[in-house]
């Protein structure tokens, strides 16, 4: 019944909530229903970023009634919340969240952003598309998860949004050597982490003479090392690392 | 007399459960014939050939791995040598208990189903030869407990408004009594008797009372939302307990429909977040006692009953232990349902007490906002559906706790049938401080702490203890949202007395059920569900 009448809605060939009423209505269930995955501004919490216009489950507006409305199987992303119109009106804000000055139009040359993420050294850390390194978060698809301005803001201030997995363990053990790395778990008994000496590492509690998390970032900021303009380029590039889009 | 044993041991095998059995099931610890072992609730077993000495030597006797993607969170029930499990969403397993090998495997063809947190069930019923399991798209089905064969199947409630059976039904005289689930979609709850020969339903009570009825004057009556008690909550998704004496079930009802915003169902909503106590035969109530007046945090009070006599305060009295969610710790008496202790066992910050008369006394501010509003205990509680244990031999009262805070939000609820109905969507294992788990041992009679075993991530299963002084719990939650709290899947033996750890494995899978044990062929053998498998263990 459900999926029937579900089925039905996905046949609205234009979505009549797309308007200034409907987007309203559909920020409002939006923050309270969406924003404690999303983010109250819809970029992205533990939920991916939803104001780059590319969804990595379908970009057109009948793939977002679905994914709202079903739910998506292996994610966090629940189902049966809400009745066809109030769904109607998410996609209208979710679509508006997009094509609003989140994105504003880039001015930065992307091909020269490319050079100068491996001359300044930005490869050494991070991946893109198999070439790089591991201590940082693999870029190859950051322009779909992450806006432009919160990338520049990461160039320039890199500890003001650090996601948990690239929070930094700092351990002594009891035989006086000192360890750091990416924390990857910890459980009641041992931690594991991403050394960035040793590789991948297990440590147990009972070994540790001290321990500590450190909650900001692992990267210096760049933001006495570029130009402006150097820093619109590689803002360019990153934001042009995006995952192929779905033909539709 | 080696004679007389063997014609006992095959009596027993070819026995068939009766009432007066499940009246006296304590003395019977090979088996585990009920979901929380016992009318009393107490997930205690006299069994003691595993010990606080030889725990060390504990081995995975078998493992059943089952072909489902859902969570696991059932109770196995043994009778005789023969344990039956189920399957998530709705199907049954008769494992033979010494080596987990299949006798037969009831699978349910589903229909489109509404459940909220994964396609769950928690167990069965037995009673003669027959096999009784809730499902999740909301019937009540009696199998042949020698072939799994159906024997009848009856609704219990339309599954299109948000009906599901996810918790085992209990056996009471020739009744099986059953609750439902579905309190994020609105459904008006209840608890129900059915013949066990025939399926045909005996009494039926409305946690949600209707017009003309007590307790219907705590919802609003008239103007908007004069309605709202139609879709208000109240589901009975967790087992309960039974005194026989009393004559009484005595129940866990859950939230109030919508979750997280209350402003469309002014009043105490009664009798959500209770505990009811019902004539068995009648389904009368008795009495009731609110944890949570008008709850907008969902604060199920789905917690097992655990029934105890004891001295209260130098008299002779029949208790219950009863650790709620919202965190504070109480004792009621069962005859009357008066409220005799209220204490916090895990932060929270919501109440300033609980006073005299046992109303909770609301600090300001602890409702959800619009903006979000910071709370402890988190959406999940201090505690949840985790089966307790008490402990006749250290006199102790165990629970899995979580310290933890969430992030409540209020939106905009909106009922249409088979929708989730909850008012928004809060926030758990927030990054800052996404808090901690515990098994937690009290002193019963004072609610304070006794002694903690800490767990790095907090706990989704129960506890069991044994006549060993042994407690069985575990660490492994299910899957989270932050990937590094997936990880830990620890299940565990604590000394009870004072909560040293004695033994673990890490069984690699979510643990959402709880511990059991019983005994076969001369063998201790203790049970817990990880993952989509079930292990059991036992001393080589």
């Amino acid at each position: 019944m459900f999926l029937v009448a579900a089925g039905c809605a996905f046949g609205q060939a234009v979505n009549t909530q797309a308007t200034p009423a409907g987007r309203a209505a559909g920020e409002k269930i939006f923050r309270s229903h969406c924003a404690s995955c999303h983010g109250v501004s819809g970029a992205g919490g533990t939920g991916p970023n939803l104001t780059t216009g590319v969804f990595y489950h379908g970009s057109t507006d009948a793939d977002l009634y679905r994914n709202i409305s079903q739910g998506i199987e292996g994610t966090a992303m629940p189902d049966q919340f809400f009745n066809g119109v109030q769904i109607w009106q998410i996609v209208a804000y979710v679509r508006w969240l997009s094509a609003t000055p989140v994105r504003p139009k880039l001015v930065g040359n992307a091909a020269h952003g490319a050079e100068l993420f491996r001359q300044k050294g930005c490869s050494d850390c991070h991946l893109v598309r198999g070439e790089g390194g591991v201590r940082g978060p693999d870029l190859s698809v950051i322009g779909s998860q992450r806006a432009p301005a919160y990338l520049r803001e990461s160039i320039v201030e890199p500890g003001a949004h650090v996601a948990p997995e690239f929070w930094v363990a700092k351990v002594i053990t009891k035989d006086g050597k000192n360890h750091s790395g990416f924390l990857l778990n910890q459980d009641s008994y041992a931690i594991q982490m991403l050394d960035f000496a040793d590789g991948l590492r297990m440590i147990q509690r009972a070994d540790f003479k001290d321990f500590g998390i450190d909650r900001g970032s692992a990267m210096p900021s760049y933001r006495d090392k570029l130009s402006a303009a150097e820093l619109d380029d590689l803002t360019a590039f990153l934001a042009s690392l995006e995952r192929p889009r779905e033909k539709n | 007399m080696r004679l007389a044993i063997g014609f006992l041991a095959a009596t027993a095998l070819f026995g068939q459960v009766t009432y007066e059995r499940l009246l006296k099931a304590p003395s019977e610890p090979n088996n585990w014939m009920t979901y929380s072992g016992s009318y009393q609730s107490w997930r205690y077993s006299s069994l003691d050939q595993i010990n606080r000495q030889n725990i060390g030597n504990l081995k995975v006797a078998w493992v059943q791995q089952m072909p489902t993607s859902h969570r696991i969170e059932a109770t196995p029930t043994v009778v005789d040598g023969i344990m039956y499990v189920t399957e998530p969403p709705s199907n049954v397993f008769a494992l033979d208990a010494a080596t987990g090998r299949p006798y037969w495997h009831y699978k349910r063809s589903l229909p489109a189903y509404n459940v909220c947190c994964d396609a769950v069930n928690r167990g069965v019923a037995v009673l003669g030869d027959r096999v009784f399991l809730g499902t999740v798209d909301a019937h009540l089905v009696a199998l042949n407990a020698k072939t799994g064969a159906v024997l009848w199947d009856v609704e219990v409630a339309d599954r299109k408004t948000g009906y599901s059976v996810t918790g085992a039904p209990l056996v009471v005289k020739d009744m099986v009594i059953t609750g439902v689930a579905g309190g994020e979609y609105g459904v008006r709850g209840f608890l129900d008797a059915y013949d066990i020969k025939t399926g045909k339903r005996r009494w039926r009570f409305n946690t949600v009372p209707g017009p003309g009825e007590k307790g219907h004057e705590t919802w609003p009556t008239t103007g908007p939302n004069a309605n709202s008690w139609k879709q208000g909550g109240g589901p009975t998704w967790v087992t309960g307990s039974f005194d026989p004496e009393l004559n009484l079930l005595i129940w866990g009802v859950g939230n109030p429909s919508p979750d997280w915003n209350a402003d469309v169902r002014e009043g105490d909503n009664l009798y959500t977040d209770s505990a009811i106590a019902l004539d068995v035969d009648t389904g009368q109530l008795k009495w009731h006692y609110q944890f949570v007046p008008h709850d907008a945090n969902d604060w199920d009070a789905v917690q097992v009953p655990v029934l105890v006599d004891s001295d209260w305060q130098g008299k002779p009295r029949k208790l219950i232990y009863w650790a709620h969610r919202g965190g504070f710790y109480y004792v009621l008496d069962r005859q009357t349902g008066e409220f005799l202790l209220g204490k916090p066992f895990a932060k929270q910050t919501w109440a300033k007490e609980i006073d005299a008369k046992g109303r909770p006394v609301r600090l300001p501010n602890t409702a959800p906002t619009v903006e979000g509003n910071v709370i402890w205990p988190g959406v999940q509680g201090a505690t949840n559906w985790y089966s307790p244990s008490y402990n006749p031999l250290t006199s102790l009262f165990y629970l899995t706790a979580w310290e933890n805070k969430g992030w409540y939000l209020k939106g905009e609820p909106k009922y249409t049938p088979g929708n989730r109905y909850v008012g928004s969507v809060p926030d758990i294992d927030m990054a800052d401080d996404p808090g901690y788990g515990a098994i937690r041992a009290l002193n019963p009679k004072t609610g304070e702490l006794v002694w903690e075993h800490k767990t790095q991530t907090k706990p989704w299963s129960g506890v069991m203890t044994t006549g060993s002084k042994l407690l069985f719990g575990a660490s492994g939650g299910w899957l989270n949202r932050s990937s590094r709290e997936d990880s830990e899947a620890y299940f565990f033996a604590l000394d009870a007395e004072n909560g040293k750890e004695l033994w673990r494995i890490n069984l690699g899978g979510t643990m959402a059920s709880n511990p059991m044990t019983y005994m076969v062929n001369g063998k201790q053998m203790v049970t817990m569900a990880a993952g989509s498998a079930v292990f059991t263990f036992a001393l080589p």
